[in-house]
């Protein structure tokens, strides 16, 4: 049974007397435990389709439901408490609260959801030794690597066991090598903790690790409703 | 989520941006001091002007004839206590009474062979213990004695003016208690500076034996001035005194104008605290603001991470209370070393401009005064202020969609 639906979507932006169609009647559902690619160009529609499934936006028509809730006409504090227990987030730019340790950044969402210190520092310590940083533990995000960083908030999105993680662009500002590690470590957590993951990317190496991708073009999903072996798609993606 | 990490995320977000915290508190703290400085200084001329108008002019009680108009100066008979001199000793065999000084008040006009200035005539017993901030006034010359004969004392504000010095004779004269003209050459033996130019500057003095046998008034008195132990115990003095034929005033109602001015001038110093707090207000919201614009992407990231508007609108409140703490400490104690100063220094102004107060005495040093009481309501008014204004960038943050925030999502 499906943990986020999206049922003939579209989101309309406005600015002045511009309209912009940035989804237009997408649907598309996301199952336990998958790790799923959303590929297309920029101004494909692959962020608008992220912000809706983690309830940081509304869409204009249509029904996103997650965990089984209509969440398309919540209020902000509704939307808050859903992304609060049941949606982790990871960005492109390794989205760190910036006077916070390492520690301190993975136990924040735990402090919003009230677990007790004992189980917070439990879960905390077990994630940090998951992403290898516990010997970083008290850093603060200026006094980590842009690799370690991302970790952290790997680490972070995980924190509040939530149904799904969305990481948008996870790879982006990240070499090779530390790209590979924050991948691994996301499937690892995949597979351990049966969390899904939905991630928007380019990288053909990231999409390699995907066990369905989603590909969209001008507000649409051009393909992608069934699971692509992945050395098909990094044939298909070498190509110009 | 635990309210001591929102303290403490706002405490190190202030922190992560020191230099602005900083001028932003002292900018808090120096606004208190303003405010600090002026209660202080009305609190301090309240207190010494009461206190100099009653140990200078007024003391606790007067006691005068029912029919005498303190501005008419009236020498007639009917006006003018006749038995003044035994009044005054029956009051000072009270306990609660230190000292009952008669004297008899007359205008009159001075003159040098250059010049004529119109005077208060001032009678009074050397002896009386209320005239001792004369003698220690006595800036040239001598004071006056009992037995002194056609001496006067000439205030030194107007001797200045006249040009009149210790020695020299001048020409005294006086509409006498039949309305008849008085003259009289008189030697000035000492110039007096009390400190209160509005004073000296219209003020001759002699005996009051010397004064009631000038105007012919006989042995009648104009007025008994009368210090008490306790001053809070004049009302009470003057209801036991109280006779058809007196007129019996207390320090309250002597020194009217001067509770008066500064109650008139209350709404003046309240108008200027309101300046100095939307002043402060403003630029703490500016300050906030700015942090708010320049987080955007880590307001998004909280509220990604499920932190609600309330919760986020409360981080930000925080930020600007803990900024008006730091500012409002720092004010506090910069505050009371400034009142500190002007309390036992004082602040100088010329007696050119203390001359031209009139209705009270005023000295030519204004001194500041202490009200702890005040400057803690002048400082928690400013902290609430401070919070209040805090409101609007914090709500500012909490209003936004996480989406708008964090833009590259």
């Amino acid at each position: 049974m499906a943990i986020i639906e999206v049922q003939n979507v579209t989101r309309v932006y406005r600015i002045g007397e511009v309209e912009t169609r940035a989804l237009n009647g997408v649907s598309v559902a996301i199952e336990p435990g998958e790790f799923t690619a959303l590929v297309g160009p920029s101004g494909s529609g692959k962020t608008t389709l992220m912000q809706l499934m983690g309830c940081l936006d509304r869409p204009t028509s249509g029904t996103v439901l997650v965990n089984h809730q209509d969440v398309s006409q919540f209020n902000p504090r509704q939307r808050a408490h859903i992304r609060k227990e049941m949606i982790g987030f990871i960005f492109q730019f390794f989205a760190l609260v910036p006077v916070l340790s390492a520690y301190e950044n993975i136990e924040l969402p735990l402090l919003l959801n009230n677990v007790r210190e004992g189980d917070r520092r439990q879960r905390v310590e077990f994630l940090l030794e998951e992403v290898g940083l516990a010997d970083r533990a008290h850093h603060r995000p200026d006094q980590l690597s842009g690799g370690e960083q991302q970790r952290v908030a790997i680490a972070r999105a995980l924190a509040p066991n939530p149904i799904v993680v969305l990481a948008d662009e996870p790879t982006a500002n990240l070499d090779t090598a530390n790209g590979t590690m924050a991948m691994n470590i996301m499937k690892k957590l995949n597979e351990e903790t049966g969390t899904a993951f939905v991630f928007a990317t380019h990288d053909p190496q990231v999409m390699a690790y995907a066990g369905r991708v989603i590909r969209m073009q001008d507000g649409r999903i051009i393909d992608g409703q069934n699971a692509l072996p992945a050395a098909a798609l990094q044939g298909e993606t070498a190509q110009p | 989520m635990a309210f001591r990490k929102f303290i403490a995320m706002a405490f190190r977000n202030l922190l992560r941006n020191g230099r602005r915290t900083a001028l932003t508190a002292l900018a808090v703290g120096l606004g208190l001091v303003v405010v600090m400085a002026m209660s202080g200084m009305i609190e301090g001329m309240v207190t010494t002007m009461l206190a100099d108008g009653i140990r200078i002019s007024s003391g606790h009680l007067q006691i005068r004839s029912a029919s005498y108009d303190p501005n008419k100066g009236s020498l007639l008979a009917r006006d003018l206590l006749s038995d003044g001199e035994a009044l005054a000793a029956e009051l000072e065999s009270l306990p609660e009474v230190v000292s009952a000084a008669p004297v008899l008040w007359a205008g009159g006009l001075l003159s040098t062979p250059r010049e004529s200035i119109g005077v208060q005539i001032v009678g009074i017993d050397p002896e009386d213990r209320f005239h001792d901030p004369i003698r220690q006034g006595i800036a040239a010359g001598q004071y006056l004695s009992g037995d002194d004969r056609r001496a006067i004392l000439v205030g030194r504000g107007l001797a200045d003016q006249m040009g009149i010095a210790v020695g020299q004779r001048v020409s005294l004269a006086s509409s006498g208690a039949g309305g008849e003209g008085q003259e009289g050459i008189f030697t000035v033996a000492g110039l007096v500076d009390t400190g209160f130019p509005s004073i000296d500057q219209n003020r001759v003095l002699m005996t009051l034996e010397q004064a009631q046998g000038f105007t012919g008034v006989g042995n009648r008195v104009s007025t008994l001035i009368v210090m008490l132990q306790d001053q809070e115990t004049a009302g009470e003095m003057a209801a036991a005194l109280a006779r058809p034929e007196l007129e019996i005033e207390t320090w309250r109602e002597l020194n009217s104008l001067v509770l008066e001015s500064v109650e008139n001038g209350l709404i003046f110093y309240y108008i200027l605290y309101g300046i100095v707090f939307v002043a402060v207000a403003v630029l703490i919201a500016n300050t906030l603001l700015m942090s708010v614009f320049g987080r955007m992407r880590e307001i998004g990231i909280l509220g990604s991470l499920g932190m609600n508007r309330s919760q986020i609108l409360t981080l930000f409140l925080i930020e600007g209370v803990l900024l008006a703490i730091f500012g409002v400490i720092l004010g506090f104690i910069l505050g009371l070393g400034v009142v500190a100063y002007m309390t036992y220094v004082g602040i100088s102004i010329p007696a050119e401009t203390a001359a031209l107060v009139e209705g009270f005495p005023m000295g030519t040093t204004l001194y500041s005064g202490f009200a702890p009481g005040q400057f803690v309501v002048l400082s928690l008014i400013l902290l609430v202020v401070v919070a209040l204004v805090s409101l609007y960038p914090a709500w500012f943050a909490a209003r936004m969609e996480p989406v708008a925030a964090i833009h590259e999502f």
